[in-house]
């Protein structure tokens, strides 16, 4: 009996270390699953959907070409969201419930990455937030929500700047009335309350889906601003563009035209602007001038040779928000959520943009990556390419107004 | 009346022709088929696109470009009404069979269709269409407009008044005057209902998608263009009377300056609800609309 049972637990043990070393190599082999928001059709941004889409592949497949994340390749999991909350909810809820994923990012529009957030934060499943600048996003405090994408007090902060540094008396910004485009406008004016006092400034909300601004435009012919800045997306940000144009306000000798939304590397933009683009001052989150770690110059080459664009802003933001979920699970050497969470809060990785580290303080800052490098730059050609664009302000310079151009009226 | 208030009525205005020439097409399938076509927005949206390719890939003229929309548009709604509207009418006898929430699910389910496939295959970016005129503003007194639009609106007229002397005395137009009165009669009378039908589809579709390629410089052709100006057509068709064509026509010219004015005097924000506000008014006071009748079933 004695000898059957140490030849039985011997076989015991053979066949048990068998499974684990089969289960073992099974979980090698399977792939980590990541769950990825974004919009591939209408009425939300389709083109910020393919944008991301595009730089998220590409960090997948540097990364899974370098061998994956300790043997096992990333998965993309991609849900639709249409830009809309409430497919935005399901979708999440559908990556964490059916698809098992073990972190979601993507999400590249406000709203949407408002509704996400709910129930990644219900599941306690970590959540890179892409692109969505609402301080809102932040304010809520997640513990399981990370941005390292830009966000609505930077480009305040900045546009604030910027119009001061423009002698501007009379500022008007035109708003999506959408979380993004209002939450914007206001922290530009809470910005210039703190920096210019002087400064006058109102905002006007616009609907997104509307194809006429006359009515708003209108007014301002006989008593244009100083400058008019631009916080829509496209198509509308387009056709408001062209109508501020059509009517001789901007921009113009007097009236300077600022872009807020990063529209001047969207691939669409000179063909649907022409003339009313040239002398457009624009926010940049990305220039081909800006300094850039050799990661930001892999992932901009990779992208090239795949689709013949120029590399964008959202591309790097995306590619930084794949690259950190793989920096965080190889650094907790688990792939459970609370791991993964705990050591995204630690982080400290140097991806396309910079190095890259969470505050930890409340309100905007919130696990929000500080330091998002911005310049701001120049079109002053049409059909000029970013590249070409006058650099008018480095990252953390002010602007240098001998590079500055004006229309003659 | 200050500058001000003469650009406003003379830009309402001419944002109220481009409405009627939407509305009008709607206003004309409700009044021969009493139902609502809610893919009547992705016509629109067909022929921005048709008009912004065709000029821009092809290189074909601008003035080839815009007629060769209205085609592809009235394509678009005869191959509407022959493979996805006569199951709506088939063995038709009387109004009360009319299958009505078919008619709902089919062009609603067209208008999703037609918005995935554009996005699907031209793709999500916005597209420019080149302008007729290259002058990009015109100084009319205190009203300054550019050349397009200016060009555009004058089209409009012509388009919507052609429209209108077609309906009243063309051969065509009087068969349609009367399928839309009495369906049933008509078809006793002789009157091919289905031809009318699909004359009335092609009409629409070719008006809808005219508007869309007029409007293309202006609008930016995408995949979603066609749903607020749908949505506009919807309140006017209601507003004018169901099926009343110089209804429509009145009331998108009536919309159109008042949201104008609207938005600068009273609010902009609420521009858009202006005619969500008319249409209450109307419904409540007027249901039968600016020109309608009243009508009374047993």
């Amino acid at each position: 009996m004695a000898n059957f049972s140490r030849r039985g637990a011997l076989r015991a043990g053979l066949a048990t270390a068998a499974a684990l070393a089969l289960t073992a190599g099974a979980q090698a082999a399977d792939p980590i699953k990541v769950g990825v928001t974004i919009t591939q059709s209408p009425p939300g941004s389709v083109v910020q959907g393919t944008q991301v889409k595009d730089g998220l592949d590409v960090a997948a497949k540097i990364i899974n070409d370098a061998g994956g994340v300790d043997g096992r390749k990333i998965e993309l999991v991609i849900e639709d969201t249409q830009g809309l909350p409430e497919k935005a909810r399901a979708a999440v809820e559908k990556l964490i419930t059916r698809d098992k994923v073990v972190a979601i990012t993507g999400e590249h529009q406000s709203s949407a990455a408002l509704a996400g957030i709910e129930v990644a934060h219900r599941y306690k499943i970590p959540y890179i937030n892409t692109n969505g600048w609402s301080d809102v996003i932040r304010e809520k405090g997640y513990p399981e929500v990370f941005n390292p994408g830009n966000y609505n007090s930077r480009v305040g902060s900045a546009a604030a700047a910027t119009m001061k540094e423009l002698g501007a008396k009379r500022v008007l910004s035109f708003a999506e009335n959408t979380d993004y485009g209002i939450g914007l406008a206001k922290a530009i004016g809470e910005a210039l309350k703190k920096i210019a006092p002087d400064i006058e400034y109102k905002y006007e909300t616009l609907d997104r889906a509307s194809k006429d601004f006359l009515p708003a435009i209108l007014p301002l012919r006989a008593n244009p601003p100083d400058a008019i800045i631009n916080l829509m997306l496209p198509p509308a940000a387009y056709i408001m563009m062209n109508q501020v144009y059509e009517q001789g306000v901007a921009p113009s000798a007097k009236t300077w035209l600022y872009d807020g939304s990063g529209l001047a590397d969207y691939p669409d933009f000179w063909q649907n602007v022409k003339e009313a683009g040239k002398g457009m001052l624009v926010f940049g989150l990305y220039h081909p001038k800006m300094a850039q770690p050799p990661l930001g110059k892999e992932v901009g080459d990779a992208y090239t040779a795949k689709t013949k664009n120029e590399p964008n802003r959202l591309l790097f933001q995306a590619a930084d928000s794949l690259f950190l979920i793989a920096d965080a699970i190889k650094r907790a050497k688990s792939t459970e959520p609370e791991a993964i969470i705990k050591a995204l809060g630690e982080t400290k990785y140097t991806g396309t943009r910079g190095e890259i580290t969470f505050a930890k303080d409340k309100g905007f800052a919130f696990n929000q990556w500080l330091e998002v490098p911005y310049v701001t730059f120049q079109m002053t050609e049409v059909n000029q390419k970013v590249g070409d664009s006058a650099l008018v302000s480095q990252p953390g310079q002010p602007i240098d107004k001998s590079k500055l151009w004006k229309p003659a009226k | 009346m200050s500058a001000i208030d003469v650009d406003l009525a003379v830009n309402g205005f001419i944002t109220g022709l481009f409405y009627a020439l939407m509305a009008v097409g709607l206003s004309l399938i409700f009044g021969i088929l009493k139902i609502v076509n809610f893919a009547h927005g992705e016509f629109y949206m067909v022929g921005a696109y048709a008009y912004t390719l065709v000029a821009l890939a092809l290189g074909v003229p601008v003035w080839v470009a815009l007629p060769f929309a209205f085609l592809v548009g009235a394509a678009l709604g005869w191959a509407t009404e022959r493979t996805l509207m006569r199951p709506l009418y088939a063995g038709y006898t009387s109004w009360g069979l009319m299958r009505d929430e078919y008619a709902v699910i089919v062009t609603f389910g067209l208008s999703l269709f037609l918005i995935n496939l554009v996005d699907k295959v031209i793709g999500p970016y916005a597209y420019r269409g080149p302008p007729l005129v290259e002058t990009s503003r015109v100084v009319l007194g205190p009203v300054l407009i550019s050349g397009h639009r200016l060009l555009a609106a004058g089209i409009a007229i012509a388009v919507i008044l052609a429209t209108a002397a077609l309906i009243k005395w063309s051969f065509w137009g009087q068969q349609i005057r009367a399928v839309s009165q009495n369906r049933l009669g008509a078809s006793l009378a002789g009157i091919d209902t289905a031809k009318a039908s699909a004359i009335v589809f092609m009409l629409s579709g070719g008006l809808a998608a005219f508007a869309g390629a007029l409007l293309s410089p202006v609008i930016n052709a995408s995949p979603d263009v066609g749903i607020f100006p749908a949505v506009k057509s919807y309140i006017i068709v209601v507003l004018g009377g169901m099926g009343s064509v110089p209804g429509a026509i009145v009331a998108s010219l009536l919309l159109g300056v008042i949201e104008s004015f609207g938005a600068v005097y009273l609010s902009y924000q609420y521009r858009d609800a202006f005619g969500l506000i008319l249409l209450m008014l109307f419904l409540l006071f007027r249901p039968q609309g600016l020109f309608g009748e009243k009508g009374r079933e047993v």
